[in-house]
C-alpha cells in the first residue's frame, strides 16, 4: 500500500523544481544575445516599427515586470504566442501537436529497452560467465558506447538503403491522410481502423525507436544482471533452493522482484535521457516533433516556444521520476517509511 | 555535518548567514548596474543583464535545493553502502543551495533597486 502522504510529499517537490526550471531558462534567454523583436520585425525593418514590437511584445518592461509576468502566465501552462516558429500561434497550440510525435518515439524506444533489456540481464546473471553472458555484456557495452548521431545514420544506410526493409525518415507514407486524434499516430490509426495505415506509422518508427532504444536497453540489461547476482546470493534465495524449489521458480517468484527495484530507478532516470536524445533521433529521422522544434526555436530566438519546450520537457521528466518513486515504494514498501 | 551535532546553527544563525548573502548579492549587483552604464552600456541592457545573471544563481540554487531534498538521502544511504568516506551530507548540500539562493534573489533585488535609483538620477 503506497501512503497518500509520501505521494503528496513527492507532488509538492514538483513546484519548486518547475520553478526553478523556469527561473533558469528565464535567465538564459535573457543572457543570451540577439533581439527578438529584430527577429519578428525582421533585419530590414526600421527601428521604430523594431520599437513597436517591442511594446507589444511587452519587452520594453522592466525586467522584473516580465519575469513576474512570465512565471505567473507559466503557473497557467501559458507561454504566449509563438514569436517566429509559427507565427502568432500560441505555444501551447505548437506543443500540442508536437509533444505526442517525441512521446510516442521515446515511449517505444523504452517500451523495446525493457523489452530486451530485463531479459538479456536476467540471462546474464541466471548463466553467469557462459558465453551467452560474454556476448550480451559485450552486447551492453557496445550499445552504451554508441552514439545516436551515428548509430542512426548507420541504420538508415542498412535497413532502409541497402535492404529496404523500413523506411528512412518521416512518421507515416504519402498516401494516408490521417485525422489526428491524440497526436500518436499508431493509436490514431489502430483507433480508425486503417491497419494498412498502422502498419506504415509502425515501420516508420520502429527504427527512431531502436536507436533511440538501443541504450536504454544495454543500460537495463546491465542493472539487471548486476542487481540480479546480488539478490541470487541472498540467504532468502538459497533456502527456496535448499527446501527443492526449482531455480526457475526461486529466480522469478522471489529474486525478479527484488532485483527489479535499481532497474526501475535506472528506466525513470532513462527516460529524461531518451527525451533529451529526441532531439537527435528527430533530426537524423527528420521527424517533426519536440526536439527539433526546439533547436529551431533556439536559432531564430523564439524566446515562448524554448520556454515552453524546456519547461514541457522538465515536467515530465519530473513526472515520470515521480511515477518511479511511486513504483518504487509499492515494490518495496520499506522506501516510504 | 550530522544532523543533531552541538555545532548545528540555530535557527537565528541561519537566518543571519542568510540575511549575509542576500546583502552581498544585492551589493554585488547595486554595484555591476552603475559600472556597467558608466562603461558604456544602456541601463536597460545592465539592468537586464545584472537581473538575469541573479536569477540564473537563484534559478540554479532551487534546482540544487530540490535535488537534495529528493535525492540527498538516498545518495546519503548509497554513501554509506559502498563504504565511501565522503562528507557529503543532504542537510549541508541543502544549506549550501538556501545561501547561493539567497545571493541570487539578492542580485535580483540589487539590479532592481540600482536600476530604480540609476534611472532617477539620469
Amino acid at each position: 500500500m503506497i501512503s497518500k502522504r509520501f505521494v503528496v510529499k513527492r507532488l509538492l517537490l514538483l513546484v519548486p523544481v518547475l520553478f526553478g526550471v523556469a527561473t533558469f531558462v528565464f535567465a538564459i534567454l535573457h543572457l543570451a544575445p540577439g533581439d527578438p523583436a529584430r527577429v519578428i520585425a525582421g533585419q530590414r525593418a526600421s527601428e521604430q516599427f523594431v520599437q513597436q514590437v517591442r511594446t507589444e511584445l511587452g519587452l520594453n518592461d522592466p525586467i522584473w515586470v516580465q519575469y513576474g509576468r512570465f512565471l505567473l502566465e507559466a503557473a497557467q501552462f501559458d507561454f504566449g504566442n509563438s514569436y517566429q516558429i509559427q507565427k502568432g500561434t500560441p505555444v501551447k497550440q505548437v506543443l500540442r501537436f508536437k509533444l505526442p510525435v517525441t512521446l510516442e518515439m521515446a515511449l517505444f524506444g523504452q517500451f523495446l529497452g525493457i523489452l530486451f533489456g530485463i531479459p538479456i540481464g536476467l540471462l546474464g546473471a541466471v548463466k553467469q560467465d557462459a558465453l551467452s553472458d560474454h556476448v550480451t555484456r559485450i552486447g551492453a557495452l557496445t550499445g552504451i558506447s554508441v552514439p545516436i548521431y551515428w548509430s542512426g545514420p548507420l541504420l538508415i544506410l542498412l535497413f532502409a538503403q541497402i535492404l529496404g526493409w523500413f523506411p528512412a525518415s518521416g512518421r507515416i507514407a504519402s498516401e494516408f491522410s490521417i485525422t489526428p486524434i491524440t497526436g500518436i499516430i499508431t493509436f490514431d490509426t489502430l483507433v480508425q481502423g486503417n491497419f494498412a495505415a498502422f502498419q506504415s506509422a509502425a515501420m516508420h518508427l520502429f527504427l527512431p525507436s531502436v536507436v533511440i532504444g538501443i541504450y536504454s536497453m544495454a543500460l537495463v540489461s546491465r542493472m539487471m544482471r548486476s542487481s540480479m547476482l546480488e539478490v541470487i546470493r541472498q540467504d532468502y534465495m538459497r533456502t527456496a533452493r535448499a527446501k527443492g524449489q526449482g531455480s526457475r521458480i526461486t529466480v522469478m517468484k522471489h529474486g525478479f522482484q527484488n532485483a527489479l527495484i535499481p532497474v526501475v530507478t535506472v528506466i525513470g532516470i532513462q527516460f529524461g535521457t531518451l527525451l533529451g536524445g529526441a532531439v537527435l533521433t528527430e533530426t537524423v529521422f527528420g521527424i517533426p516533433g519536440i526536439g527539433t522544434l526546439l533547436v529551431s526555436a533556439i536559432q531564430v530566438g523564439d524566446y515562448p516556444v524554448v520556454q515552453g519546450t524546456v519547461l514541457t520537457f522538465a515536467f515530465l521528466f519530473t513526472l515520470v521520476n515521480l511515477l518511479v518513486d511511486v513504483t518504487y515504494s509499492y515494490l518495496d514498501p520499506r522506501i516510504d517509511q | 555535518m550530522v544532523s543533531g551535532d552541538s555545532t548545528d546553527p540555530t535557527v537565528r544563525e541561519r537566518a543571519a548567514r542568510l540575511g549575509r548573502a542576500l546583502l552581498l548579492g544585492g551589493v554585488l549587483a547595486a554595484l555591476a548596474v552603475p559600472l556597467l552604464v558608466l562603461s558604456g552600456e544602456t541601463l536597460v541592457f545592465a539592468s537586464e543583464k545584472v537581473f538575469a545573471v541573479g536569477a540564473l544563481v537563484f534559478g540554479f540554487s532551487i534546482l540544487g535545493w530540490s535535488g537534495s531534498v529528493f535525492a540527498g538521502k538516498g545518495i546519503e544511504n548509497f554513501q554509506r553502502h559502498i563504504g565511501g568516506r565522503s562528507d557529503w551530507s543532504e542537510a549541508d548540500s541543502r544549506q549550501a543551495m538556501a545561501l547561493l539562493g539567497s545571493v541570487g534573489l539578492g542580485g535580483m533585488v540589487g539590479a532592481m533597486a540600482a536600476t530604480l535609483v540609476v534611472g532617477g538620477l539620469a
